[in-house]
């Protein structure tokens, strides 16, 4: 989450023009020279995030994407296998339906929290009561929970003589109580509705900082105009929170298709293979099927996805 | 510009030159199953310092062990140092091929540590010792390993056993008396005879936790009721021309499904894990509960006098089980102090520490548990499981994914999304995978 595509940043100086100002007024520095020595000095500002990068960030996923190339039981010798690994990827049935089940999680982390977040940042921004900023803080508080944690909890809650079902029989609703993620039909709607609960804060604060950066102006005139909150909502918030509804997208989609703490703590991908994702795939090919080449060229594909999902999204998010 | 461009493909080159320099694997200390060096069963006066790896379930005997063996040797000294279950089996292969390796590590199945030799053969210690004459055959034939590194049974001893499980069946003494129960079932019709009349007397028959797979464990007695402990031992171990396709495999399947059905489990089995289960037995919720001895303790404390356990019935009297079994780091600079360890974990003493945390123990003549109470249950039950040569492996361990696959598949089982035919085709295919 440390470089969030789609945030403004200042553009560099041109380098060249900085050159000019610092070069000694006597002599007249031949371009190139300068040119030159103003790339090197931005180098050697970049060197250090760029080693980080490189040697933890990098190396480890070509590393990844190496030994996706061969079978390994982990610690033993490897064997060379060319793209087997990826063949496998995309023909076991079980590792076929991870992927489909975190492509559906999108709708849970993303699609429903960016929908949630946008219209109660709405509501928060447009109330000027008290309170509205413990009811912030309320929203907020999963995202900074340990997902671990957070997987615990939804564990108890979920359970036969948990909360949820508690609360469905106080209203006469005991038909519906059921142990929810150990059931086939709900588990995999119940393990992506505490993705929902988490994401859902994250996006409403970023809705409520960009909802703050709308010129008021805007909606005054709106208001002299005749609209209602409805139309004020819907053409002057919603279209000036392009740049946050990336951004959340981005992130929540990230955190679908990467998604693995919630499902560990929850149902381990059970029952069967209903909450199987990729994240926890790759956990247990590594740990207790030894099949590490297989697991690393299913990371690749996973992380290659979500690098060109992510690009699609900036790209259709770009300001015309 | 032209710099730039001429970076990229060398900077290309560079790195794949350095990846394959560099390849996965073979810096695991010993590639080859490591031949023992000469053994010597003497204790020198040098200082030396032992680390033990080991889990919750079956460390606390080891720890009073570890105390009386420094007592009697004050120059070692043993570090204790455990991890979670499921944690351990994942991370005990990357311990032992760091450079911090322990010593001495906790083995709960063969899995691909005794391939890549990161565990010594110990048949020369087993000799020196005397392991192959005190523990039964059939204790030490899951830490016998074949060269393929996969069929056990065969082939050198890769851990010494220090205390045993079992599972059997758990029983509410107070709801069997409910329905006329007044001993256990001395066979599978009388037990599922058991199990109609206690639902038929509002009763849950068989309380059962499915969350991480453990109805493998029912499915496995009944069909060791059926088939016997030698054909399913075969196929437990990985011996060639065995099969998971058995009539005691599908009726276990069978029983399950009809379990499921009928109400004869609870409705949420599968979001339960096993100490869920526990608890609610303990709770009075379940006339049976199938678990190990593991639990013996937590179920004694909970319901006392209640509290019964016997061997599962049948042709043959079977339990399933394995050993708490120490094997030694290939990488130990003490093996011959390490192994003293482990020869000192099957002496009486130790086994006293290893019954009271409810182990069964290598020696048990100095036993005397109190009458009529769950642990006599246990050690008679043990008794009549040995008497009947009926001990056999786990089944979640003929590979090293049928962990995963039993869990899923009688999650699907008992959810109705798959039947007895799926489900033994998909558990022979795992093994074939491995066993081929």
């Amino acid at each position: 989450m440390a470089e969030v595509p789609g945030t403004v940043v200042d553009r560099p100086r041109d380098p060249g023009l900085r050159g000019h100002r610092s070069a000694p007024p006597t002599r007249i520095t031949p371009r190139r020279a300068v040119r030159r020595r103003g790339r090197g000095t931005a180098l050697l500002f970049l060197a250090p995030a760029a080693l980080f990068y490189g040697l933890f960030v990098l190396l480890p996923w070509l590393h990844s994407a190496w030994i996706s190339l061969y079978e390994w039981d982990g610690i033993g010798v490897a064997t060379w296998v060319g793209f087997a690994n990826y063949v496998t990827v995309f023909t076991e049935p079980a590792l076929v339906g991870a992927f489909v089940h975190a492509i559906g999680f999108i709708g849970f982390y993303t699609v429903i929290p960016v929908f949630l977040g946008t219209v109660l940042a709405a509501i928060l921004a447009a109330s000027r009561r008290r309170g509205a900023g413990l009811l912030r803080t309320v929203l907020f508080l999963p995202q900074v929970l340990p997902l671990v944690a957070v997987g615990v909890i939804w564990r108890y809650l979920y359970s036969q003589d948990g909360l949820v079902n508690h609360l469905l029989a106080a209203v006469g609703l005991e038909s519906l109580t059921r142990p929810w993620l150990g059931d086939f039909d709900t588990a995999y709607g119940a393990v992506g509705l505490v993705g929902t609960w988490v994401a859902t804060g994250l996006c409403t604060i970023l809705m409520l900082a960009g909802i703050q950066k709308i010129d008021p102006a805007l909606y005054e005139a709106a208001r002299l105009d005749g609209a209602n909150r409805r139309q004020e909502f819907r053409h002057i918030t919603v279209p000036g929170l392009r740049r946050e509804v990336v951004v959340a997208t981005t992130v929540t989609m990230v955190a679908a298709l990467a998604s693995f703490d919630v499902v560990y703590a929850t149902t381990g991908g059970g029952p069967g293979t209903s909450t199987m994702v990729p994240g926890m795939m790759i956990y247990q090919l590594v740990f207790t099927a030894n099949r590490v080449g297989v697991a690393c060229a299913l990371a690749t594909v996973l992380s290659a996805f979500t690098v060109l999902l992510v690009a699609l999204i900036n790209r259709l998010g770009r300001e015309r | 510009m032209r710099r730039r461009h001429a970076l990229v493909p060398s900077l290309a080159v560079l790195c794949t030159t350095a990846l394959a320099a560099c390849a996965p694997g073979g810096t695991a200390p010993g590639s080859e199953p490591v031949e023992p060096t000469a053994v010597s069963t003497i204790l020198g006066t040098e200082e030396v310092t032992l680390s033990l790896m080991s889990t919750p379930e079956s460390g606390e005997a080891t720890k009073k062990a570890i105390a009386a063996f420094e007592g009697l040797n004050p120059n070692v000294t043993i570090e204790y140092e455990q991890t979670n279950y499921e944690d351990y089996n994942k991370s005990l292969n990357l311990a032992l091929s760091s450079s911090t390796a322990p010593d001495i590590v906790l083995l709960n199945s063969v899995g691909t540590t005794v391939k890549n030799g990161l565990v010594r053969n110990l048949d020369g210690y087993a000799q020196a010792y005397g392991w192959d004459e005190e523990v039964p055959t059939n204790q030490l034939a899951q830490w016998q390993v074949d060269t393929d590194g996969t069929t056990l049974g065969l082939g050198p001893l890769y851990a010494a056993p220090a205390g045993f499980s079992i599972v059997g069946v758990y029983y509410n003494k107070a709801l069997a008396a409910q329905i006329g129960l007044d001993a256990p079932p001395a066979s599978l019709e009388e037990l599922t005879a058991a199990m109609g009349d206690a639902q038929a007397a509002g009763i849950l028959p068989l309380q059962l936790g499915n969350a991480e797979g453990h109805a493998a464990f029912p499915v496995q007695l009944v069909a060791q009721a059926v088939d016997g402990p030698a054909e399913y031992s075969a196929w437990v171990y990985g011996q060639s021309g065995a099969t998971f396709d058995t009539p005691g495999n599908a009726e276990g399947l069978d029983l399950l499904a009809d379990w499921a059905t009928d109400g004869f489990i609870p409705d949420d089995a599968n979001g339960t894990d096993l100490q869920g289960s526990v608890a609610k037995f303990v709770a009075g919720e379940g006339l049976f509960l199938v678990d190990g001895n593991w639990d013996a303790a937590k179920i004694d404390d909970g319901l006392g006098e209640d509290a019964g356990f016997f061997a599962f019935p049948g042709t043959t009297t079977t339990g399933i089980g394995t050993s708490v079994a120490y094997g030694i780091s290939s990488a130990s600079e003490h093996p011959d102090v390490a192994a003293a360890f482990l020869d000192f974990m099957q002496s009486p003493a130790a086994g006293q520490y290893q019954w009271e945390q409810g182990f069964l123990p290598v020696d048990g003549t100095e036993l005397a548990p109190e009458e009529g109470t769950v642990r006599a249950d246990l050690l008679s039950a043990w008794e009549a499981v040995n008497d009947a040569d009926g001990l056999v492996g786990f089944n979640a361990n003929a590979s090293p994914t049928m962990n995963d696959t039993f869990k899923a598949s009688t999650q699907e089982i008992i959810g109705g999304r798959l039947d007895t035919r799926g489900a033994i085709e998909r558990v022979q295919a795992d093994w074939t995978q491995t066993h081929g």
